[in-house]
């Protein structure tokens, strides 16, 4: 088990190598640059602003950025936002924080619901009650994520219910005053992310669980006279647990993706709208760190869920 | 096989291409059309009943986008309107239906230029559906390849490409959208710098796909038949033309009907975001994406309502996908 | 004895005291004499307000960085002139200079030299005298090649820089090469540092890297109404009132009012007027029409709104008048024979409806231009520049005389027969200007002309009309910062930095041109204003007849703020509604 993780770890570095490599060749594809946008501004100087693009190395070659980049990398920093002139580790740490809040939140909530569901759908005996669960899901997934979070947000501005941005955090005040206002400030996107994400996982549960009281062994206990819910909850539960393991790994990165619309829409200060706002201005260097992050996200869920997968599947490590 | 629930969404579906086809006539105004006196009129009412409590067989409108009820419009069938050529090739100026001059119709409102929101809708599905079939084929296409050697030859090959399926699953493919679109020749039609905007994101789809096929040619290789044709000297290409890939064709199907409404999807993101297609052209993304607007969303309710085309089609598509996997389990996404 | 040795000791003490008093008195005399000179004030006219409360503005953008040598955007710009000082300020709203760190300025006859009597008795909002040991400084940074602050190119005139030199302790004499047209305005928005904070990271040449926004609230301080207390990334930036600023109203209060002003950035103009809907934000600005008036049918009477008339901001077409003849655009090149037409521009401008596009576009909130000095600015707009409402048959006579016409299906053909069609390129982020040329595309239809639409991103738009050159026309805006026309040098001038319909001018140039270079560098070295007024009425007039731009419409600056809010006067100079926050305060309850 260890040599797996050490392999997949090695791995993972060598990926997200390649994929600064590759993000920093395809940053040069599209004309002009951050300071490019100065041009407009007619207190700058064309001086003032060659001035500037020396300064953040920008008419260098590529390569040379490149390594330079590394060495910053070295020193924690991961190369500094020509906007904001910090390093980019430091922009990124806080709002990291903010979008993991947002998807950890997102994800606990959709997991329960869509468990909730998912089991529900397979095991309930009325049809109408499965077919209800199972249209509510389908017109949900065929949905825009955009119409999604623009629809709340409508509702939000109707009603006059909910905050709408920002995360609250008002300096004042105990810590549960404030508790409580970042808790108001993330019901409208966290509902939109519960919204996009449970239609999938209802169907990934319902189609597991259905599978696994299907099964053979299943048939049996039921025919010893097991209690249907000792069945479910001992037996057919952990044997849908694999696909659904995989499928948790997945969606950590995914849901971190999703984000990125949710919080555009909603203005919650998380990663997806500094990337999005940096990708504009062309700040490479926060894309980028950005872009790294979020493929750590991505490459660890993977991980994590083939760790799991290997320490309670019996049957993978009797494969191995 | 095509039954019941799938029956319906297949004859949906079938309607919305068709009426896409035929966009030009079946909307009663031209997608540019500005009627600027009407710029955010809400929905026409249309109506049997008049004041008077009178029955029409024939519906009708009131003059002025229903404000002036002493002038009735009726709705009629080929009406004349605004030229176009019909499906492209011959020019007409039959509408299948509208009002008389000065009478308007506006099923789904206007926009601030004061154009049909109906009619633009219609036009804007060409665009869309278009978009989402062209990169889920690419994407599909791509995918089956590389997918497909990556499970029948396995070793390197196989590590090589799930590794690249990683990476571009990773990358911010928003970035070569950029380039994309600012590499394009001004004098390009900007429908056609669009679709090749689309086809660079179906391209850059190819990882999900891939590692369905990549499962399947997995299982299948090991299959007895195939052994057997390998005992009689078949080669890997062989192989996978003609005993893998077809019995993988369900599956491919099922994959189709599923990819296609997520492109959609992503066209409504991108236009959303920025990325879409041009002035005056309209797709289901743009239309949306003037929604952001407080004012829009405050007080132009109607122009939220072409979201619900993109959701129509993603519906009917899952519908059929459900039904084309049938007992196999779970549809996988 | 011992009586006897404190009968004296009881006697002498009452001297002995009064001496020790005297002397204690003495000394304090004249350290508040001879040291700590008094505190001089300036005082405002605006109305006398009442403390407290807190200031939530709603902003776009956040700001990007504190250090006034690298702050290149306008919000951060925003939040540094809350921060600090100059030594004449521009009142926004009235579009003329101020005193503000000087108490007065002395101009030779010949325009060259400045006299800066400096306020005395201010400190900086960490409790340091400031003197004229920190405006040397400041202008020892400002001008060095090696800082390359951007202020450096507005305090070069002539080629030189400006020289500065210390009379005493508050007098400072400013030298420039030549007499300059805008004279003391020059000095507005270069904002005193303090030198005892700066100097370490200026010697070690670290002065660009400092006051970021991680900086620590102990090592920024400036001579502006506000502090900066604290930055929450991604969400606010709060300021707090600075207890030493040296403006007091007309009954002797210290100035700032309210206790903070908090920065909320919420990312889009339209999550800007959520917020300020939802009660998070007090005030909000740059509204765009149709949010303005989604806001005012709502009729909330807790809030204000303002239309404070139009901006110095004015969107124009211009056609790519480039020297092509290195570059190999063979398309473009042969389009050049009808853009280069004065006629050909003259009829695009008769043809376009900007009546239409004030309706529809901005509900009526911003006006039609014929030149690039908007009403807005109310000292230099020239009355000689005619406004010309919308001619179709103008257009067509202006065509017709230019060798063109039109073919059976009503399309508009060159002498060649080649049929007129040509694209306009904008940026996408401007969902104004892109509903502005759908109107324009339709109005060019009406005289036979196809127009395409090309949205691009922005830095991708630039690169095609400052580098590749590969463009037909194009639609942008542009604002100055000052209604004076100094700041236009770039602009006009050929070969000048924004000259973006000509980057590559062929030769020789037209003779308006010529005449509109002579008149610009008049403008610069005059010191009469009267002259100036002159010299620049002509630049518009040549600008208006001989359009090298088009100028279409100039949009009106919109406001908002709730209604306890006083004192609040959106202006039409940035920053719009925060450049009198030391004078804003709550009336009633917040």
């Amino acid at each position: 088990m260890i040599r797996f993780a050490v392999r997949r770890i090695f791995h993972a570095a060598v990926l997200l190598v390649l994929i600064s490599l590759c993000s920093f060749a395809l940053l040069q594809l599209a004309p002009g640059d951050y300071v490019d946008a100065m041009r407009l501004d007619v207190s700058i100087s064309p001086g003032t602003a060659a001035a500037l693009r020396s300064r953040y190395g920008l008419d260098r070659s590529l390569p040379s950025r490149y390594f330079s980049w590394w060495r910053s990398v070295v020193r924690g920093e991961f190369g500094v936002s020509f906007a904001y002139g910090m390093p980019v580790g430091s922009l990124l740490w806080p709002r990291m924080k903010n979008t993991l809040l947002l998807a950890a939140i997102a994800a606990i909530g959709s997991w329960f619901i869509g468990i909730l569901l998912g089991v529900a759908t397979a095991i309930t005996p009325s049809r109408v009650l499965e077919h209800v669960i199972r249209s509510v899901m389908s017109a949900l997934l065929s949905t825009p994520d955009v119409l999604i979070g623009l629809a709340l947000l409508l509702l939000a501005v109707r009603t006059g219910l909910f905050p709408i941005g920002g995360m609250g955090l008002i300096d004042s005040g105990s810590t549960s005053a404030r508790a409580r206002d970042v808790a108001a400030h993330l019901v409208l996107p966290v509902t939109a992310l519960v919204l996009i994400s449970v239609p999938v996982l209802v169907r990934y549960v319902e189609a597991a669980v259905r599978d696994a009281l299907r099964s053979p062994f299943i048939q049996a206990a039921r025919a010893h006279g097991i209690a249907p819910w000792r069945i479910l909850t001992g037996y057919a539960l952990p044997a849908a647990a694999n696909p659904l393991i995989s499928l948790f790994g997945y969606s950590i990165g995914g849901l971190v993706s999703s984000s990125l619309l949710v919080e555009v829409i909603m203005g919650w200060p998380g990663l997806g709208s500094l990337l999005l706002e940096s990708i504009f201005s062309r700040d490479v260097h926060v894309v980028i760190g950005a872009t790294l992050v979020s493929a750590l996200f991505l490459i660890t869920g993977n991980l994590i869920a083939d760790l799991l997968l290997y320490a309670t599947d019996p049957r993978i490590r009797v494969e191995r | 096989m095509i039954r019941g629930k799938s029956a319906i969404a297949c004859g949906v579906l079938a309607s919305i291409h068709g009426l896409a086809l035929v966009a030009n006539f079946a909307a009663p105004y031209s997608f540019a059309a500005q009627q600027r006196e009407f710029a955010w009129a809400p929905p026409t009412s249309v109506h049997w009943l008049d004041r008077h409590a009178h029955f029409h067989w024939r519906p009708f409108v009131y003059g002025t986008n229903g404000a002036d009820e002493s002038r009735m419009y009726p709705l009629r069938f080929f009406v004349r309107g605004a030229s176009y050529r019909f499906a492209g090739l011959f020019p007409s100026s039959r509408h299948l239906f509208g009002v008389d001059a000065p009478g308007v119709l506006f099923l789904l409102g206007t926009d601030g230029f004061g154009r049909d929101q109906f009619s633009r809708l219609l036009a804007g599905s060409r665009i869309s559906l278009t978009a989402g079939w062209l990169a889920a084929i690419l994407s599909l296409a791509l995918g089956t390849v590389l997918g497909g050697m990556a499970g029948y030859y396995g070793g390197w090959l196989d590590d090589l490409i799930m590794r690249m399926s990683e990476i571009s699953l990773a990358l911010p493919w928003l970035y070569l959208l950029l380039a994309g679109r600012a590499f394009l020749p001004l004098d390009a039609p900007s429908s056609m710098a669009y679709l090749i905007l689309i086809s660079v994101v179906g391209i850059l789809g190819w990882a999900r796909p891939a590692r369905l096929i990549r499962g399947l040619a997995l299982s299948l290789r090991e299959r007895g038949y195939v052994l057997a044709a390998r005992t009689f000297g078949a080669s890997g290409p062989y192989l996978l033309r003609t005993h893998i890939l077809p019995d993988a064709a369900p599956v491919l199907l099922t994959q189709m009907a599923l990819l296609a409404p997520q492109y959609i999807m992503a066209e409504v993101t991108l236009s959303f975001l920025g990325l879409g297609i041009d002035e005056p052209v309209p797709s289901w993304g743009n239309m949306l994406a003037g929604v952001q607007h407080y004012h829009v969303l405050t007080s132009s309710w109607w122009m939220l309502l072409p979201g619900i085309a993109p959701a129509v089609v993603a519906l009917c598509c899952f519908t059929i996908a459900d039904a084309l996997a049938g007992r196999r389990g779970v549809v996988p996404l | 004895m011992n009586s006897s040795l404190a009968h004296r000791v009881s006697a002498k003490a009452p001297v002995k005291l009064f001496l020790r008093l005297s002397v204690v008195v003495f000394l304090a005399l004249g350290c508040v004499v001879y040291r700590v000179p008094a505190e001089e004030y300036l005082v405002t006219s605006a109305a006398p307000g009442k403390y407290g409360g807190d200031l939530v503005v709603a902003e776009r953008s956040e700001p990007k960085t504190l250090n006034p040598v690298m702050a290149v955007e306008n919000v951060s710009r925003e939040v540094i002139g809350l921060l600090m000082a100059d030594l004449i300020h521009i009142n926004r709203y009235s579009q003329q200079t101020e005193p503000a760190l000087a108490r007065s300025v002395d101009v030779s006859s010949d325009g060259r030299r400045y006299v800066v009597h400096l306020r005395q008795g201010v400190k900086f909002s960490d409790g340091y005298p400031f003197s004229a040991e920190d405006v040397l400084f400041t202008f020892q940074v400002y001008l060095d090649p090696k800082v390359d602050a951007p202020q450096r190119d507005l305090l070069t005139i002539a080629g030189k820089p400006v020289l500065v030199r210390k009379v005493d302790s508050d007098t400072v004499l400013f030298e420039f090469a030549q007499p300059y047209g805008p004279g003391e305005r020059v000095f507005d928005s270069v904002y005193i540092l303090p030198r005892h904070l700066l100097l370490r990271p200026y010697t070690e040449g670290k002065l660009n890297d400092s006051w970021d926004l991680k900086v620590a609230p102990a090592a920024i301080a400036g001579l502006g109404p506000f502090r900066f207390r604290e930055y929450v990334p991604g969400q606010r930036l709060v300021l707090e009132r600075n207890p030493y600023y040296w403006k007091q109203d007309a009954r002797g209060q210290r100035l700032p009012y309210v206790n903070k002003v908090i920065l909320e950035y919420t990312g889009s103009e339209d999550a800007e007027v959520l917020r300020f809907e939802n009660g998070g934000a007090d005030v909000v600005s740059r509204l765009s029409a149709r949010n303005f008036d989604a806001l005012a049918q709502r009729r909330n009477p807790s809030e204000i709104l303002i239309d404070a008339g139009p901006s110095l901001e004015y969107n124009f077409l211009f056609f790519n008048l480039n020297d092509l003849s290195t570059k190999n655009l063979r398309h473009i090149e042969s389009k050049q024979a009808w853009f280069r037409d004065v006629r050909f521009r003259q009829a695009i401008s008769s043809a376009i409806d900007r009546e239409a596009i004030v309706r529809l576009v901005y509900a009526g909130r911003a006006t039609a231009i014929w030149s690039q000095v908007t009403p807005g600015s109310k000292l230099w707009r020239s009355a000689n520049v005619v406004s010309s409402p919308r001619s179709v048959g103008k257009a067509r006579t202006l065509l017709a005389s230019a060798g063109f016409s039109w073919n059976q299906a009503h399309k508009l053909i060159d002498s060649s027969g080649r049929p007129v069609e040509f694209s306009i390129i904008t940026p996408v982020n401007n969902s104004e200007r892109v509903q502005m040329l759908t109107v324009i595309q339709q109005d060019l239809e009406e005289i036979g002309i196809d127009v395409h639409i090309v949205t691009l991103e922005l830095r991708t738009m630039l690169s095609r009309i400052t580098t590749t050159l590969d463009y037909d026309a194009c639609l942008i805006g542009l604002a100055t910062g000052d209604a004076d026309p100094g700041s236009e040098m770039s602009l006009w001038p050929s070969g000048a930095s924004a000259h973006f319909w000509e980057v590559r001018p062929t030769a020789p140039p037209p003779l308006w041109q010529i005449e509109i270079d002579r008149l610009m560098t008049a403008q610069m070295s005059s010191n009469d204003p009267r002259e100036r007024k002159r010299l620049y009425d002509r630049v518009q007039e040549l600008v208006a007849v001989n359009l090298p731009i088009i100028p279409v419409v100039s949009p009106d600056v919109l406001a908002g703020s709730k209604a306890g809010l006083r004192n609040f006067k959106p202006a039409v100079l940035l920053p719009y509604v925060l450049w009198n926050a030391d004078e804003l305060f709550w009336g009633a309850r917040q």
